[in-house]
This record gives C-alpha cells, sequence and structure tokens, in this order.
C-alpha cells in the first residue's frame, strides 16, 4: 500500500513550496503522462474494469484522479495523487456490510457500502453528494458558513449535522465519536494525510476528493459517480451523469463552433500579481467550450498562473469581457479596489460578470457547490454571455451582470 | 591653536559634506528613477517612454496606460516608502542607541499586519465582506483601513508604556514583546482559516509597491510628507540624544516628550507604508548605516536626508530587480529587499573594524 | 570673586521615590552653596549617596524635600537649568560615528538655533573650551577611540562649550591612570580660577582633593560615633539609613577631627599628621629613631610597614645621617652598629632573626 504518512507540517511546507515555486515563475505541470489539457470534450482514455459485471455502470470517462474498479463480488476505489509530479495512489475495498476483504487483498482500507452517514470537509463534497442524493447521509460537516444545499441546511437545523472544523482544525475528536462511514476530505491526498491519520487509525476511512485538480468541468462533476459508489447508487448516478455529459456536450459544440470568438479576461489582480487560469485548467477549458478568446488558452498549467500585472493589462484594457471579476459586486466596488480598472473597456462596457448570482443569506456562493456538478449550467450560462442569442433563452443561472 | 579646516563651517555637528556627495547621490536618484520605470513585463523603448512622460498626449493608448497609471505611481510609492522607511529606522536607531533597531522594533508594522489579519483570516469570509460592503466600506481601502488601525492601536500601547518606563532597554524588550503577541494572535486566527485567506494574506506580508494609486497615493504622500516633516524638526533633538538620556537632560531636552514625538512621527511613517504596501523590511536597518558611512557624519539635519535619498534609490532598484522575471511574475518587494538587505548588513559590520562604533 | 551663590539649596533631602515608597537617601542637608570661582569636593565612601545629591542639585532627579536654588529662583524648567549647569558624568558615550568636535559642538545645544545651528560666537566658545580642555589634537578622532583620559578631557570640554556658571562632575578621575588625575584636578581648580565657574565634583580621591578643594562636603552615615561605639559593618552604608553632610574647607575638617571620625566608621583610620590613611596597625616591635626631614619622614613609613612602632626608649637605634650628599642610615644594636646605604638594605637587616 503506498499510502505516505506525512506530518502536519506539510501542508504548511507544500503551501510555501507551490507559492515560492510560483513566485520563481515555475509553473505547475501535471504530473502523470495521461492527456492533459487536450482532453476536451472528445473521449477520454478510460480506466478499465478486467472483468465485467452487471453492476458496472461504466468507466469513468474524464476524471483523472479515481478509478472504480469491478471485480465481482467487490469494488476497488484508486484515487490517484498526481499533485506535485506524484504517482502513488490510495486504495479503498469497498464492500458490502460484513464482507470480508478478499485473499490476497488484506491490509487495504475497507469502506462497506452503502455508507449510512458521512462527514464532508466542503461544501463542493455537498454538491456531489446532492447530485447523488445522499446529501441527506451527511452528518458532519467542516464549516457551517458554506452550505447551500436545503437538505443539509434543514439537517443543520434541526441538530443533525455537526460542525467538524476544517483542515488544521478538523476536531478529530468530535469525528471519530460520530464514527461516520466515510469522512472526504479535500486537502492534496498526500499533503495533509498525516493530520487525518488519527481519523483512519480509528477506523474510519477517509477519502480525499481531488475533484479541484481534475483538468476539465466534466472530469470534476464526474466525481459524483464516487459518491454513487459509496452510496451503492452507482447506476442512479451514471445516468444522471450521462445526461448532464450529453447537454455538456452539446453546449460545447455550439460554443466552440462560434465565428466570433470574443476576448476573456478572468479574476482581478491583487497586490501587483494577477493571478489567471491557465492553459490547461478546467476554467481555460470552459472558455474554449463557450467559445472565448483566452489569451492563455496555451499555457502549461493546471492551476492558475501568477502573471505581472503588466503582462496582462494590455490585453485586460481591450478586453471584450471581464469575467469572475472576484469578491465584488457592482461597478462601484470594482472601481473602489482600483481606479485603474475603470480604463477596461470591458468595465465601460458593462461586460461585466461574476458567478456570485446565488449567493444565499449566509453568504455561501452555491456556484462552489451546485456548480461543480452542473458544468452543462455554468457553460450555458457562458454561452449566454458570450453569444447573446445562440441559446434560445437568455437567463442566467450562476452568473450575472455588475452594474 | 590648529582647528581642522572642515569644522569651521560645521553645523552643530559634522563638516558640511561636499556638495558633489549630494549631487552624486542626486545623479543616482535620477538614474534609478528611469530604471524603475523602464523596467516591467512589457518591453518598452526608453525614447518612448520619455516621450510619455514629457508629453501628455500621442503614443500609443496601452503603453501610456502602463507608464501614467502603473509604472509612475509605483515609483511615487517607491520613493515616499524609500523615504519614510529609512528616516524611521534612523530615528530608532538614535533614538535606542542600537544600532540593529528598525522601525518595526517597537511593534508597529507588527500591529499593522495584525489589522490586516483581521480583515482577512478572522472576519475574512465572504459573509463577512458581504456585510459590510451592506455598510458601505469595501475592498482594498477595508484592508488599509485596518492596517491604519492596528498600527495606530500598537502606537497608543506603546506610547502609554513609555510615559511609565524611564530608559529604552524597557522600551525595546516592550517592543519585542509586542511583536511575539501580534504574531501569536495572527497564527492562531491563520491557524483556523481556509488556504485561500491564508494566501491572500501570506502574498500580502510579501508587500507590494503596486497597489498604490489615485486617493490612496494621494493621502500616503500626506501621511509620509507630515511624518518627515515632524521627524526634520526633530533633527536637533536626536542630536543631543546621541549623548544618552542623561547628557540630552542635562543639555535642557525634556526626554519625556522628545520620546513622544519621535514614537509619533516614527509610527505615522512605518504605520501608513505598512497599511498600503504591505510590510517592508531591511531598508530601515540597512539605509541610516549607508547614510552614516557615505557622510561620515552623525548630524540628524545631514542623516536624514541622506537617508531619504539612499533609501529611495535602494528601493527603485529593488523594485526593478522585482521585475526581473519579466512576463511570467513578480518578486515580492520585502524578498528583494531582505535578499539586498542582507548582505548589505552584513557587509557594513565586517567593514567596521571597532565592533563598538554603537 | 562673587559673592552671591550661584546655587543654594533649603531644607533639601535627597532620595527616590518608587511605586509611592520613599527611600531616603540624606536626612534634611544643611545650607549648600556653590559659589562662583570656588572648587568643591564631594567626598564620601561608595554608596553614601554622592551621586544622588550631584544628580538632585543638577535637576536630573527630584529631591524628596526641600529645593534648589539657582541663580535666586527655585523650580527652573530643564532647558533654564541647562543653561546654568553642565555635567561631566559617568556615562560612556559614544556611538554612531560621532567625532570629538561634533560632541564638544554639541554643549552648545541649550545655546543653538533651532535646527541646531551655530553661529561665528558658538564657534568660538567651542574653540576656547577645546583650547582649555587641551584637546587640539584630537579634533577629528572618533570618539569610540579615545581612551579613557581623552574621552574624559573631551567630555569636559564639552561642557565647557555650554558656558554655565556652574559645572558638576560625577568621579571624573574614576578611570584614569595617576598622572591623568593629577592634572584633570589641576585644570579644574584652574578653570575654577580662570573662568570664575562655581565647580562641584565628587570624588573618592581624598589626597588630590584635600589638596586641590576650596571646600569640602563630607557625606558620612547618620549619627556620628559616639565614644568607645563600635563602628557599623561593612556594607553597613547601603541600609537606608540616611546620610549626613559636614562641610568646610579641607583643612579645618582634617584638624577638628572630621576627617578621622568619618572613616573611622568604615573601619579606616585616618592620620591628620600626615593627611594619609594608616594602612596598618601599631607595630609590636619597638625602635628608636633619629633624623629629620624627608628621609626621616620616609623611613618611618618603611618602618611602620614593617610592624615597628617608634618609641624613645627602644633599644635598637637608627640614626639617618647625611654624609657627603648621600644618605645613610646606621643600625645601633646592643651588640652591633653596621651602616646601610638604602633603606631596604636597613629594613632587611632589621629582619634578620639573627640580629642581636
Amino acid at each position: 500500500m503506498s499510502r505516505n504518512s506525512g506530518n502536519p507540517g506539510i501542508l504548511c511546507l507544500s503551501l510555501t513550496a507551490t507559492l515560492l515555486a510560483f513566485a520563481c515563475g515555475q509553473q505547475h505541470s501535471p504530473a502523470t503522462s495521461s492527456s492533459g489539457a487536450d482532453s476536451t470534450s472528445s473521449s477520454a482514455p478510460a480506466a478499465t474494469s478486467p472483468t465485467g459485471s452487471a453492476a458496472d455502470p461504466g468507466p469513468v470517462k474524464y476524471a483523472h484522479g479515481f478509478r472504480i474498479d469491478h471485480h465481482g463480488s467487490y469494488r476497488e476505489l484508486s484515487i490517484l495523487n498526481r499533485a506535485a509530479g506524484r504517482t502513488d495512489t490510495l486504495h479503498f475495498l469497498l464492500l458490502d456490510e460484513g464482507q470480508t476483504p478478499p485473499a490476497g487483498r488484506t491490509g487495504i482500507p475497507v469502506i462497506h457500502t452503502p455508507i449510512k452517514t458521512m462527514t464532508v470537509l466542503s461544501s463542493a463534497h455537498i454538491g456531489l453528494a446532492d447530485f447523488a442524493g445522499a446529501a441527506d447521509r451527511i452528518t458532519g460537516l467542516g464549516n457551517f458558513q458554506y452550505v447551500n444545499s436545503p437538505t443539509v441546511r434543514a439537517g443543520i437545523a434541526a441538530g443533525k449535522v455537526r460542525q467538524v472544523g476544517i483542515d488544521g482544525s478538523t476536531n478529530n475528536e468530535l469525528v471519530i465519536s460520530m464514527r461516520p462511514g466515510v469522512v472526504i476530505t479535500s486537502t492534496n491526498p498526500d499533503a495533509a494525510f498525516g493530520q487525518y491519520k488519527t481519523i483512519s487509525d480509528a477506523g474510519i476511512p477517509v477519502v480525499p476528493d481531488a475533484e479541484w485538480l481534475e483538468t476539465t468541468p466534466l472530469g470534476r462533476a464526474e466525481w459524483v459517480k464516487l459518491i454513487g459508489a459509496l452510496t451503492d447508487k452507482e447506476n442512479e448516478v451514471g445516468k444522471k451523469f450521462d445526461s448532464v455529459e450529453k447537454t455538456y456536450l452539446a453546449l460545447a459544440a455550439v460554443g466552440s463552433s462560434a465565428r466570433q470568438k470574443p476576448s476573456v479576461i478572468i479574476a482581478m489582480p491583487w497586490k501587483g500579481v494577477w493571478y489567471t487560469p491557465a492553459g490547461e485548467s478546467y476554467m481555460a477549458q470552459f472558455l474554449r467550450d463557450a467559445g472565448a478568446n483566452y489569451s492563455w488558452s496555451d499555457t502549461k498549467g493546471i492551476g492558475s498562473l501568477p502573471l505581472n500585472v503588466e503582462a496582462v493589462i494590455p490585453i485586460a484594457l481591450k478586453a471584450d469581457y471581464w469575467l469572475n471579476v472576484g469578491y465584488v459586486d457592482s461597478k462601484k466596488d470594482i472601481a473602489a479596489k482600483d481606479q485603474r480598472f475603470a480604463e477596461f473597456h470591458a468595465f465601460k462596457t458593462g461586460a461585466l460578470y461574476n458567478f456570485n448570482r446565488r449567493v444565499n443569506d449566509i453568504g455561501s456562493n452555491d456556484y462552489w457547490e451546485s456548480g461543480l456538478v452542473n458544468p452543462h449550467l455554468v457553460l450555458a450560462d457562458l454561452i449566454r454571455i458570450l453569444h447573446p442569442d445562440a441559446l434560445p433563452t437568455d437567463t442566467l443561472y450562476y452568473y450575472k451582470q455588475l452594474k | 591653536m590648529r582647528i581642522a579646516p572642515e569644522a569651521k563651517n560645521s553645523p552643530l555637528l559634522g563638516r558640511t559634506p561636499s556638495g558633489w556627495r549630494w549631487l552624486g547621490l542626486l545623479l543616482l536618484l535620477i538614474l534609478a528613477l528611469l530604471l524603475d520605470l523602464t523596467a516591467g513585463a512589457v518591453r518598452i523603448p526608453f525614447r518612448d517612454i520619455f516621450h510619455l512622460l514629457f508629453s501628455r498626449s500621442g503614443g500609443d493608448d496601452t503603453w501610456r496606460f502602463i507608464v501614467d497609471r502603473i509604472r509612475l505611481p509605483k515609483a511615487c510609492t517607491a520613493v515616499l516608502a524609500g523615504c519614510g522607511l529609512s528616516v524611521g529606522g534612523l530615528q530608532m536607531q538614535t533614538l535606542f542607541r542600537n544600532p540593529l533597531a528598525e522601525p518595526g522594533v517597537l511593534g508597529i508594522t507588527a500591529g499593522a499586519s495584525l489589522g490586516v489579519a483581521a480583515v482577512m483570516l478572522a472576519g475574512g469570509s465572504m459573509a463577512t465582506l458581504y456585510a459590510i460592503k451592506e455598510l458601505g466600506g469595501s475592498g482594498s481601502w477595508m484592508v488599509t483601513g485596518a492596517a491604519c488601525l492596528g498600527a495606530a492601536l500598537v502606537m497608543l500601547v506603546v506610547l502609554m508604556l513609555a510615559r511609565r518606563v524611564r530608559d529604552n532597554v524597557t522600551m525595546l524588550i516592550i517592543g519585542l514583546m509586542i511583536n511575539s503577541i501580534t504574531i501569536a494572535i495572527t497564527s492562531v486566527w491563520q491557524y483556523f482559516s481556509n488556504p485561500e485567506e491564508v494566501k491572500e494574506y501570506l502574498l500580502w506580508t510579501f508587500g507590494s509597491l503596486g497597489g498604490v494609486s489615485g486617493n490612496q497615493l494621494l493621502i500616503l504622500t500626506i501621511m509620509i510628507g507630515s511624518g518627515l516633516a515632524v521627524a526634520f524638526l526633530s533633527s536637533k533633538m536626536l542630536d543631543a540624544l546621541l549623548l544618552g538620556e542623561n547628557y540630552a537632560r542635562s543639555m535642557g531636552l525634556t526626554v519625556e516628550r522628545a520620546r513622544l514625538v519621535i514614537i509619533c512621527s516614527t509610527s505615522l511613517l512605518v504605520g501608513s507604508i505598512t497599511a498600503f504596501c504591505g510590510p517592508i523590511g531591511f531598508l530601515g536597518i540597512a539605509v541610516p548605516h549607508l547614510a552614516r558611512g557615505a557622510f561620515n557624519t552623525a548630524s540628524h539635519r545631514i542623516l536624514m536626508p541622506a537617508s531619504c535619498l539612499i533609501g529611495t534609490i535602494l528601493l527603485l532598484l529593488c523594485d526593478s530587480i522585482a521585475q526581473w522575471p519579466g512576463s511570467q511574475t513578480v518578486l515580492p518587494i520585502n524578498i528583494v529587499t531582505s535578499l539586498i538587505g542582507a548582505p548589505v548588513v552584513i557587509f557594513l559590520l565586517l567593514r567596521t573594524k571597532n565592533l563598538k562604533v554603537y | 570673586m562673587n559673592s552671591t551663590p550661584l546655587l543654594v539649596t533649603r531644607g533639601l533631602q535627597t532620595g527616590y521615590r518608587s511605586g509611592g515608597k520613599k527611600t531616603l537617601v540624606s536626612e534634611q542637608l544643611p545650607e549648600l552653596t556653590i559659589k562662583a570661582g570656588r572648587l568643591i569636593c564631594l567626598l564620601g565612601p561608595n554608596g553614601s549617596g554622592k551621586s544622588t545629591l550631584l544628580r538632585t542639585l543638577a535637576g536630573l532627579q527630584p529631591a524628596l524635600h526641600g529645593a534648589v536654588e539657582i541663580a535666586g529662583r527655585a523650580g527652573l524648567s530643564s532647558s533654564e537649568l541647562a543653561r546654568q549647569i553642565s555635567l561631566v558624568l559617568t556615562d560612556r558615550v559614544g556611538g554612531s560615528n560621532l567625532n570629538v568636535y561634533s560632541l564638544v559642538a554639541l554643549g552648545r545645544y541649550p545655546w543653538s538655533g533651532w535646527l541646531g545651528t551655530l553661529n561665528d560666537s558658538d564657534r568660538e566658545i567651542i574653540r576656547r573650551s577645546i583650547e582649555a580642555a587641551g584637546i587640539d589634537a584630537l579634533l577629528e578622532r572618533k570618539v569610540h577611540t579615545l581612551s579613557d583620559g581623552e574621552s574624559q578631557k573631551v567630555m569636559l570640554a564639552r561642557a565647557l562649550a555650554q558656558d554655565t556658571p556652574i559645572l558638576m562632575l560625577d568621579e571624573p578621575t574614576a578611570h584614569l591612570d595617576l598622572p591623568s588625575r593629577i592634572r584633570l584636578m589641576r585644570l579644574l581648580h584652574q578653570l575654577a580660577r580662570e573662568m570664575n565657574k562655581g565647580i562641584l565634583l565628587s570624588t573618592h580621591e581624598l589626597d588630590l582633593a584635600l589638596q586641590v578643594a576650596d571646600e569640602v562636603w563630607l557625606l558620612q552615615s547618620a549619627a556620628p560615633l559616639q565614644m568607645g561605639e563600635a563602628p557599623p559593618q561593612p556594607g553597613a552604608m547601603s541600609q537606608p539609613g540616611a546620610m549626613s553632610l559636614q562641610m568646610g574647607a579641607p583643612e579645618d575638617l582634617v584638624l577638628d577631627g572630621t576627617f578621622e571620625t568619618a572613616f573611622e566608621r568604615e573601619d579606616v583610620s585616618f592620620d591628620r599628621a600626615t593627611g594619609v590613611f594608616r594602612i596598618h596597625p601599631a607595630g609590636k616591635r619597638t625602635i628608636r629613631l633619629s633624623g629629620s626631614g624627608i628621609a626621616a619622614f620616609w623611613t618611618r613609613r618603611a618602618l611602620s610597614r614593617e610592624g615597628f612602632n617608634i618609641r624613645e626608649e627602644a633599644t635598637t637605634h637608627i640614626d639617618i645621617e647625611e654624609q657627603a650628599g648621600r644618605t645613610a642610615w646606621r643600625l645601633r644594636t646592643p651588640n652591633a652598629d653596621r651602616q646601610y646605604n638604602s633603606i631596604a638594605g636597613l629594613l632587611e637587616a632589621l629582619n634578620d632573626p639573627n640580629l642581636s
């Protein structure tokens, strides 16, 4: 088994190392040799299962970060750790209640499915669970400030969901005492594994969700199949995902074949650095599929590029649209951040769009929750923004124009 | 009796340095300014920069935007920060008679960081940001305001303690403790924050000269200007403090009042720079030593303008170096000043044959 | 000499106040005056509160009771005091690249312009101070490179540059070698007379003080010893028992036994005949000495060191004779009569166990 037991300090070290790497102009390169940015809407290499099974809903097509192998009487969940050039894998055996591990596969952590309760640490996980219809099984949540799902909010109000803290400050004792079927974390699989060792040592499986390392929107959304596997709802989830996939691909065809591709800038600079999505990130994929002209579409990296403001300014001054502007809600906010933003063409024409339409009363943005599993809705928004009249309706779902 | 010829022309302290030194420094300043305006991700030919600076119309629009709205404000900020930090450091070194004293020694920089951390970490979730937005506050003004508040708070604490403390060693230790407390509180908040917030705060601590323009630059100019004026007017007090508190008192200086004035002006200088630019280190320690070496005098009437010049030149240079990676990214200014400042300090210490100079 | 005093104290009591608690250092002192043209030495054992008194008179710390009047007024502000009193302290000074000229020029602080600018008369005073202190050769040197003696003179020049009627020095001879000490004391005496300043200095140097002071203020612990009372243990001075002060011309204080009594408390005896402290207790062996003049004086001291008591009726005689310009010591014992050319030889013979 290739699990490392690091220590909590490694989170800080890796954060610092990552930042230093950014600062020195290094770029995050995808670790594995698997096809990177080129897997657009076409089929990606499939993870095949050695023996087919009636319960096998089909391969994981877009996500590179996990695999579910069906071995007849049991399934095996593998989480690939591809960050920072590593290629080790976490394995979990998915067994029925009371089933014992098959010969030759002892020593691998076991998850007894279907799990009845789970503790999740971020609202993205809530999105995944909600898609799979399993949001009611969430009994522990990292931070009550980040939740949109009505199911979970009702659970919180009824006292059925407890707050357990995120990342470094997770209350291990509380989690262990709740004995959830699984704990889903959002940190880098290797990095902070040490801090969850306490929980996993207590016999509770800890499954890292690395959907944020995926390079395509569909790849990110496909992580719902992991929840499906844990809750024995693979078929259901698989069908639902297929429908999302179909819609998404149809929209992408519309977007990428648009004749006019408007230029776009993303996010805003902070302290002289402008973080903008790199060419192999999922955001860049969204833009390609929406038919945008994104100047950094060909760059390497799956995260953000820390660019010198000056490098972006020539494009920002002339860009047609300014998307994902930042923590602002109006033109006034933007100008207040920095008066120079008012010189941008997109500012003058009002072509400013942010994905904060669905922020609820406690300030949690649904884009990060259900938006994760509804890439077709996000893509539709983007197409409507960039190519008005390309789609029958023009009501936006996640995005709104900033006035 | 033979008097050294230079001594005949001296002000209270030191000989009047030859005009050549000032001239040389001014020349270096102009060069550094031009270098800083030229350095950047977008390659703009030197001739065009000149043209853009001196004629108010014509020229490429994008280039004009870059030179006028990005590089020029940045250079102005560098000038203000270079002056403010150097003079702040000079005052602290004289007040505490300690060559290692620097503007943050009383905890002012830590206080500003505390304010920023309070906004970014403790209250920094989008919920709070949106809530505050309803009240009208917004974005970067909030961070700046919080930093000013933090610095002012620490300054008040320091002033209160300074009244009750007779000697400066105690003040130094109190400053150290304030630093520790603020860092501890900030660390607690970091511990309970999510990675994005921590990263944002970390970026802030790297410092940046680029975020100040328009109204912010105006306010910073006023604050630095006032701080520098008060500091310059305190030159005589600082000269007297060179002999220690007993002698200073015997020459008529009210040491308590002097200490208050010096702490206030330093806090104003350093607090405002930290609020607008983040913490920028090493200038405060290194530049006064460079000024003393260059002009070979202890007179503050000369050392202050000298420190301003040298500090500005150094910071402009550091900023140019920070642009060096080109379009890929920009090095954080705090890192560059430390990388440059540390060797300077070491070099100075090694060159000084008698370490008891201070 | 002006007879109006420069400084007068009224009912002064020195001490410390800390946290509401008062620590008395001196009892109520008699009226102290400093007059122009006079050099006053403040004497007293360590820990007797010399520094406290000096600092109180100089305005560096407040008195517990009473007032210090300077030029007829009490309660002067810091800057007014700066024009009346200048100080030379034991504080080590000199960082930050200061050179000697700059340090001396700092003495003009109370008089210089708002940015510290000097005019011609300022520079003239500085020049005169440098000349008076004799530091012309040191002007370009950095302060931290000076020796103790040079440093002391520079600080004195600075105080002179401050051009005040009163000059106070706290242990100015502390780190100096003997020739420097003498030169400094002589210089101070000269300055008092020539510049008509009132100079107050605290010192341990009883010897030099007796020669140079116009007036002595002697600090001692409260009640003078009564006859037959045992002197207090060493270290008793550090208890908060208040000090008292006796003053007068040095010679008067010697003649009326004040010095003797004061130092007897320290378990040290002062010989008023010779003006020195007796290190050695009275000897056991007796000897008779005849002779006069310098040789006799020094022979007596040597004998005292060897533990001899000089008595007329002793059996061993020493005669000091001048022969052809050279001194000879003749030792006559019941059985021998020898001559020696040096005191060392004489003493060696006296210590010979075979002496008869």
